[in-house]
C-alpha cells in the first residue's frame, strides 16, 4: 500500500520529479505526459501532487469501462481498455489522473511497476519518499 | 526521434507580427553541425538576416528566442533559454539568457527557434499552443506589470502551466535595459530586449507544449545526467549555493576589497554584513525555490518583516542587484534592495542597469553636475534609498528625470554633458556588472571584451578571484600556478579568458546555467561534449577538438556581427577609473588593471590582429563567406 510521500516542506517547483517520470514512462522529456505534477502559486507556494493509490479509488467506480484496475494495493489503468473518456479525472478528488496527451488515454502514477520511483530517485531537494501508510503514520507520532 | 539529431524538435518557427503570419520552417542541419543551438543559432540568423546599422527599436531588427539540445532534458539545470537581437542599449550583439520554464515549454510545442520580426499594427500578443499558433490583440494587458499579464494569459486559455515570456511598463515605453521575464522572477535581463519587444507592440509570447523531447543515445544520456546530478549535489559550493544563493558572494567580495561600491569609487563597503547571506538568511529568508531541473536550487525568496518597506515579498534579491541598487549606491537597506529588485521584475527592467544609472546620477549629484531641482527634488546624497527607490519607479514611468535615465547612462551622460561622462562605468554602452577589474585582473578583460558589453557572464573566471587551485590545474596545468589563480596579476588571465568565453559559447548554446559551469566550477567543456554527442547522436561532438572549433566559431561570427557594425579595437576598453584611479582602500588598495596587457594576448590567441578576425581566422572556420562581408564593407 505503498506510495509517493511529500514530506510537506522543502519542494522547490523545479519539476525534476514531473520529467523524470515521463522519460521513465515514455522515454522523452516532457511535462505534460506526467503522471506527478508541480502546483506553483506566487510568491512562495511549490508542492508536488501525484496518486495515493486510494483504497476505494473514485476513479475505479466511474470508470464506465473496467479500465481501473487494482492490482495488489495499486490503482492502475489498463491502457488497452482505455477509452479516453475523462470520467476518471472528474471523479478524482485530487487531480491525479490525467489523459495522456498523444495517446489519449488515462495515465496515472504506477509507482514505475515495481522499479524504484524515479521521481523519488531524481528529487533534488529529496522531499519525495515512497512510503507505506503506517510508516507515514508512526513518522508523524514522532513529530 | 522528430528530427534527424536527438535533442532537438526540428523546426524553427517564424512570425511576421506586421503581417500577422506564422510559418514553421525545418531547422537546417548545418546550423545543428556547425553552431550547436541557443546563441550559436542566433549569431547565424541575425548576421545573415539583419542589414548592417539598423536601428535596434525600428521593425527591421528581429528578436529570437533560441533552445539547445539540453534544453528540457533532466540534464542538471537544463531550463536555459536566450533572447537574442540587435540591442537597444549598445547598438550592437545582444543576447541574455534566462531561467525558469520557458525554455523546456518552447521546445515541448515542437520549436528549437523562434524568430519575431517586423512591429505589429496593434498591441498583441503570441500564443503557441503547439502547432497552433496565433496573433492575438493585447490591448486590455498593454499598461500591465508582468505579473498581471503572466497571470491574464494564464487565466485567458485557462491553463495555468502555460509559460509566458513578457515585458512590463518598462518595456512598453522601451527603457534601453527593459528586460523579457518568465515565471515572475527569472529575466532575460541584460542589454534590452524587452524594449525591443515593446517597439514591436508585442506584449507576450506564451507557449503551451505537449511533445517531448527525444535523445538519440538514452543509455549513455541518463548515466550521464546521473552522474551530472551527483556531482552537483555533492560539491560544497554548490551545497553553499543551494542554502545561500548568489548573496553568499556578499561576504568574501567584502574581505578581498572587491564590493563595488559608490559607483565602483572603492571596493570597501562599510557594513556590508546588513546585506550578506547570513543576515538575510537569518532575518529574511521565506522559502528556495528553482528553475527547470535544477540541481543547484539557488532561488531565494524574501520577505521584510518591519520598517518602511515592510510586506514587502519577493524572489531575489541576486548578488549583482544587492551590488547595483545596494553597495554601488551605498545603500545598505535589505529592505530597499528587496524593494527595487521586485519593482525592476514587475515594471520589467535589468536590475543591473537599473541600479547602475542610479549610481552614476549620484556620483553627478556629488560632484555638482546636477541640481537637486533637476533630479524632481531628490536628495541623490549616497545612501538615500528612498530616493533610489523612487527612481527606480520614475525610470519605468518615464517620468521626470527617470526619461533620462531611461536611455542607459552612457545615453543620459552624453545629454547631461559637464563631464559627467567620465563617470559612467561602461563598455560599449552597456553599465557595468558587480566585479572590479583592479582587484580581478581577468574580470578587467572580460570586461573590455565581453560582446554584449560591460558584461561577466559570457567569460567570467572565477579559479583566480575564489582561488580553484585544483581546477586550474586540472584544466590548464599544475606549471600556471600560482600566478594563474592570482586576481592581481595579468599573467595567463587571457588564456583562461579566452578558455573561458569558448566553454560558455557552448554552455550559452546547449543551453545551460552558468551555475555549475563557471561558478561552482562543476562542469566544463568535456562534460559538455559528452552530454551533447549523447543527446544528439553526433559522433563528432564528443571531440573537444570539434566543440572548440564551434566555440571558436560562434566567438568569431558574433564578433564579426560587432565588426560590421562598427566597433573596433578601441571599444574594447574599460571606464578610467579601473586603470588610471587606484583602488582607494582594502586589500586591493593601490591596484589599478593593466588592460592593454592583456588585449595584446588575447587578440594573439584569438588571431584577431588589432581586434579584428583576420580573414585566415573566419575561413578556417567556415566563415569565408563573412569575410567576404567585411571585406565588402572595408571592416578587414
Amino acid at each position: 500500500m505503498a506510495r509517493i510521500v511529500y514530506a510537506g516542506e522543502g519542494c522547490t517547483g523545479c519539476k525534476t520529479c514531473s520529467v523524470a517520470c515521463t522519460y521513465a514512462h515514455d522515454r522523452e522529456f516532457n511535462l505534460r505526459a506526467s503522471r506527478i505534477w508541480v502546483v506553483k502559486e506566487e510568491p512562495a507556494t511549490d508542492y508536488p501532487a501525484t496518486c495515493v493509490h486510494c483504497a476505494k479509488p473514485r476513479c475505479q467506480e466511474a470508470c464506465p469501462v473496467k479500465a481501473v484496475i487494482k492490482a495488489g494495493d495499486l490503482v492502475l489503468v489498463d491502457e488497452g481498455a482505455c477509452i479516453g473518456c475523462g470520467a476518471c479525472i472528474e471523479a478524482c478528488p485530487f487531480g491525479a489522473i490525467t489523459l495522456h496527451p498523444a495517446r489519449r488515454v488515462a495515465i496515472k502514477c504506477d509507482l514505475c511497476r515495481g522499479e524504484e520511483p524515479q521521481c523519488v530517485k531524481f528529487c533534488p531537494a529529496g522531499v519525495l519518499k515512497l512510503q507505506v501508510p503506517a510508516a507515514i503514520a508512526q513518522e508523524k507520532r514522532v513529530k | 526521434m522528430p528530427y534527424a539529431f536527438g535533442g532537438y524538435m526540428g523546426q524553427v518557427l517564424r512570425i511576421d507580427l506586421g503581417r500577422e503570419k506564422a510559418l514553421a520552417e525545418p531547422l537546417p542541419r548545418e546550423f545543428v553541425r556547425n553552431y550547436l543551438g541557443g546563441t550559436g543559432f542566433a549569431a547565424r540568423i541575425l548576421f545573415d538576416e539583419l542589414k548592417p546599422r539598423i536601428d535596434a527599436l525600428s521593425p527591421e531588427n528581429r528578436l529570437i528566442f533560441a533552445t539547445g539540445p539540453l534544453t528540457g532534458t533532466l540534464w542538471p539545470t537544463a531550463g536555459r533559454w536566450g533572447a537574442y537581437a540587435k540591442a537597444p542599449l549598445t547598438g550592437i550583439w545582444g543576447e541574455s539568457h534566462c531561467g525558469g520554464f520557458f525554455g523546456p515549454e518552447l521546445k515541448y510545442a515542437g520549436y528549437d527557434v523562434l524568430i519575431l520580426q517586423d512591429r505589429a499594427k496593434r498591441p498583441v500578443y503570441v500564443w503557441i499552443d503547439d502547432g497552433n499558433v496565433q496573433i492575438l490583440p493585447a490591448k486590455d494587458m498593454w499598461g500591465r506589470n508582468t505579473a498581471e499579464t503572466t497571470d491574464m494569459i494564464r487565466e485567458r486559455h485557462g491553463d495555468r502551466e502555460a509559460e509566458v515570456a513578457c515585458i512590463g511598463q518598462a518595456g512598453e515605453r522601451l527603457v534601453r535595459f527593459a528586460c523579457i521575464m518568465n515565471n515572475y522572477q527569472d529575466a532575460a535581463g541584460r542589454v534590452g530586449l524587452g524594449a525591443v519587444m515593446g517597439s514591436k507592440r508585442l506584449k507576450a509570447v506564451a507557449v503551451r507544449g505537449t511533445r517531448g523531447v527525444k535523445v538519440a543515445d538514452e543509455e549513455k544520456f541518463m548515466e550521464l545526467v546521473e552522474d551530472a546530478h551527483e556531482r552537483a549535489l555533492k560539491q560544497p559550493q554548490a551545497q553553499q549555493m543551494t542554502k545561500y544563493g548568489t548573496p553568499l558572494l556578499v561576504a568574501y567580495k567584502s574581505n578581498i576589497g572587491e564590493l563595488p561600491t559608490r559607483n565602483h569609487q572603492t571596493g570597501v563597503f562599510v557594513n556590508s554584513d546588513k546585506l550578506n547571506a547570513d543576515t538575510i538568511r537569518a532575518k529574511y529568508y521565506v522559502k528556495t525555490r528553482s528553475c527547470f531541473a535544477c540541481r543547484i536550487m539557488c532561488k531565494k525568496v524574501n520577505r521584510i518583516q518591519e520598517g518602511r518597506y515592510k510586506g514587502t515579498v519577493s524572489g531575489g534579491p541576486e548578488y549583482e542587484s544587492i551590488y547595483s541598487l545596494g553597495t554601488n549606491c551605498g545603500v545598505n537597506n535589505f529592505g530597499a534592495v528587496l524593494k527595487a529588485n521586485y519593482l525592476c521584475n514587475i515594471y520589467g527592467m535589468d536590475a543591473i542597469s537599473a541600479g547602475c544609472v542610479v549610481a552614476w546620477l549620484m556620483e553627478c549629484y556629488e560632484r555638482g553636475l546636477v541640481t537637486r531641482e533637476r533630479c524632481d527634488g531628490l536628495d541623490l546624497r549616497w545612501g538615500n534609498h528612498e530616493a533610489m527607490v523612487a527612481l527606480i519607479e520614475k525610470i519605468a514611468r518615464r517620468q521626470g528625470i527617470g526619461g533620462l535615465l531611461a536611455e542607459g547612462s552612457y545615453r543620459a551622460a552624453k545629454r547631461l554633458g559637464k563631464g559627467s561622462e567620465r563617470y559612467v562605468m561602461h563598455v560599449k554602452g552597456m553599465e557595468i556588472s558587480g566585479q572590479d577589474g583592479r582587484t580581478h585582473r581577468s574580470a578587467a578583460l572580460t570586461h573590455a571584451i565581453s560582446v554584449r558589453g560591460a558584461d561577466h557572464l559570457r567569460s567570467l573566471v572565477t579559479i583566480d578571484q575564489l582561488g580553484y587551485e585544483e581546477t586550474a590545474a586540472k584544466r590548464y596545468g599544475k606549471d600556471k600556478l600560482p600566478e594563474i589563480c592570482d586576481p592581481y596579476t595579468e599573467k595567463y588571465k587571457a588564456l583562461v579568458v579566452k578558455d573561458t568565453e569558448d566553454t560558455f559559447a557552448i554552455r550559452d548554446s546547449l543551453i545551460v546555467c552558468w551555475y555549475s559551469c563557471g561558478w561552482p566550477p562543476i562542469f566544463w567543456m568535456p562534460d559538455f561534449a559528452a552530454a551533447s554527442e549523447a543527446a544528439t547522436g553526433i559522433k563528432e561532438l564528443g571531440k573537444l577538438d570539434e566543440m572548440y572549433r564551434i566555440a571558436q566559431r560562434i566567438c568569431n561570427l558574433r564578433r564579426a556581427f560587432n565588426i560590421r557594425e562598427g566597433l573596433s579595437r578601441k571599444d574594447d576598453t574599460l571606464p578610467p577609473r579601473f586603470t588610471r584611479e587606484p583602488m582607494p582602500e582594502g586589500p586591493g588598495k593601490g591596484k589599478v588593471a593593466n588592460l592593454e596587457l592583456m588585449l595584446r594576448e588575447y587578440y594573439q590567441l584569438r588571431d584577431w590582429p588589432n581586434g579584428v578576425p583576420s580573414r585566415k581566422a573566419l575561413v578556417g572556420l567556415g566563415l569565408a563567406g563573412v569575410a567576404d562581408e567585411l571585406g565588402r564593407l572595408g571592416r578587414l
